[in-house]
């Protein structure tokens, strides 16, 4: 009985002790900041590891979406972009009232985002095959640009598919000019490096610097004036009195995978115009 | 009685102000503070119930933090060492039977004496340090910390041991 009561009398002891030593605890949690914090989030560490490891595995699923989301952004700031440009070129050059509303009429561009789908960068007419087509709105002779520079011009559509000529093919030739002068250039390929390209066709006459930027022309009704297309990286003088120049272009063609289509806003008449053009092309 | 409860009420009132006033402020090398208030647990006597000496630690270690703003911590270090004072004093302290065992290096020895104090400073600082941290990334810093005060704290209570003896 003895024993026992020594027995209880030690537990006593050791309960008072762990009494206070919770009390001393909960001091300690409920009043110092610092600890209580420590506190908490140790405690919630488990579940937050938990959290992230399927937070994970949601992301990769969703990477798609996020892509996708991406490129509609894209789309939307590089239309502004283009607006913003040409108001910008339009104002540095022309000042007259008249003048600016025909051109705003006439130079109006939209972009849609399309997904590369098939590329193929090894032969010598390069083609690539984007995912959409007539029911988009996506029309042959459209232009085809990233948000780093010109890409290309769709050269067939299907109704939900459309194969685009890229610049660095042996077919293309596409109006170009160095950035500042009004002399125009023609960009060709000549197989090759589809890192680079030749920009022919500019007289003697004009003085060009390795470095000058290369970019569309204002008299193509496809690309947006101004549009960047690569930079000069040498020029040699041929006999005719014309530039020999080669260019390093601005897209990476390896590394595509989301492309702008871009729609010119015009009237119908310039649209028949076009159409007459591509029958002509065609033939 | 009387006059041992008021002697005992006393000394912990000077503990507690010369810690709070004086010791806290001292932060020799930057981060070493003795924590001399412990002496009055550790020299409580023998006589005393363990629910006693446990009341008088929590005590004791709430009051130094309410003063030191680190509610909680000191009274749970000091609780810990007022429970485990009784075991070491019959561990270290002389086994034969007496009425009123006081600790201090007369009625222990010297050497069980430091062990005795050296035992129960190490314990009440580790939890005390790590309490406060609150963390074991700074692991290594924060023993570091506690050793350096152990020592300290150790030689303050020595001294006081000394010159209590000298007096007398």
């Amino acid at each position: 009985m003895r024993t026992l009561i020594l027995f209880l009398l030690k537990f006593k002891t050791l309960f008072l002790f762990l009494g206070l030593e919770l009390i001393s605890f909960l001091l300690i949690v409920n009043n110092n900041q610092f600890q209580r914090n420590h506190f908490l989030s140790s405690s919630n560490r488990v579940v937050g590891t938990l959290y992230n490891l399927s937070n994970g595995v949601n992301k990769y699923f969703s990477l798609d979406e996020v892509n996708e989301s991406l490129a509609r952004e894209n789309e939307a700031l590089n239309t502004e972009v283009v607006q913003l440009r040409e108001q910008l070129a339009f104002f540095r050059q022309d000042t007259s009232y008249k003048g600016r509303r025909y051109r705003a009429a006439e130079k109006s561009y939209d972009f849609s985002t399309a997904k590369i789908i098939y590329f193929s960068t090894v032969r010598q007419k390069n083609i690539f095959t984007i995912n959409k087509g007539l029911s988009e709105g996506v029309k042959v002779g459209m232009g085809v640009v990233s948000e780093k520079g010109v890409i290309g011009i769709i050269s067939n559509a299907s109704s939900h598919f459309a194969t685009v000529m890229p610049i660095v093919s042996t077919l293309s030739k596409t109006s170009a000019t160095v950035k500042g002068k009004t002399q125009l250039g023609q960009l060709v390929w000549k197989g090759g490096d589809i890192r680079y390209a030749n920009l022919e066709e500019v007289p003697l006459y004009i003085p060009v610097a390795v470095g000058d930027t290369v970019v569309t022309s204002g008299y193509s009704s496809t690309f947006p004036e101004g549009y960047p297309i690569g930079k000069v990286l040498s020029f040699s003088e041929r006999n005719d009195n014309l530039y020999d120049i080669k260019v390093e272009l601005s897209v990476d063609f390896d590394k595509l995978s989301y492309v702008d289509v871009i729609e010119l806003k015009g009237s119908e008449e310039k649209e028949e115009l076009e159409k007459k053009e591509t029958a002509k092309f065609e033939k | 009685m009387i006059d041992v409860t008021l002697k005992r009420i006393l000394s912990f009132v000077v503990l507690v102000l010369v810690q709070i006033l004086l010791l806290n402020n001292v932060k020799f090398l930057g981060f070493i503070t003795p924590y001399l208030y412990i002496y009055f647990v550790l020299s409580l006597p023998s006589s005393v119930s363990k629910e006693m000496t446990l009341f008088w630690g929590f005590l004791l270690g709430l009051t130094i933090d309410i003063f030191c703003g680190s509610l909680g911590c000191n009274a749970l270090a000091t609780t810990l060492i007022a429970y485990l004072k009784p075991y070491f004093q019959s561990f270290f302290g002389p086994k034969d039977d007496y009425d009123e065992v006081k600790p201090s290096t007369a009625t222990f020895g010297f050497e069980m004496y430091l062990q005795y104090v050296a035992y129960l400073t190490i314990i009440h600082h580790l939890v005390f340090f790590f309490v406060e941290a609150f963390t074991l990334s700074r692991f290594w810093s924060v023993l570091f910390s506690a050793f350096c005060c152990t020592l300290f704290t150790l030689l303050m209570i020595l001294s006081l041991e000394y010159f209590k003896h000298r007096r007398r």
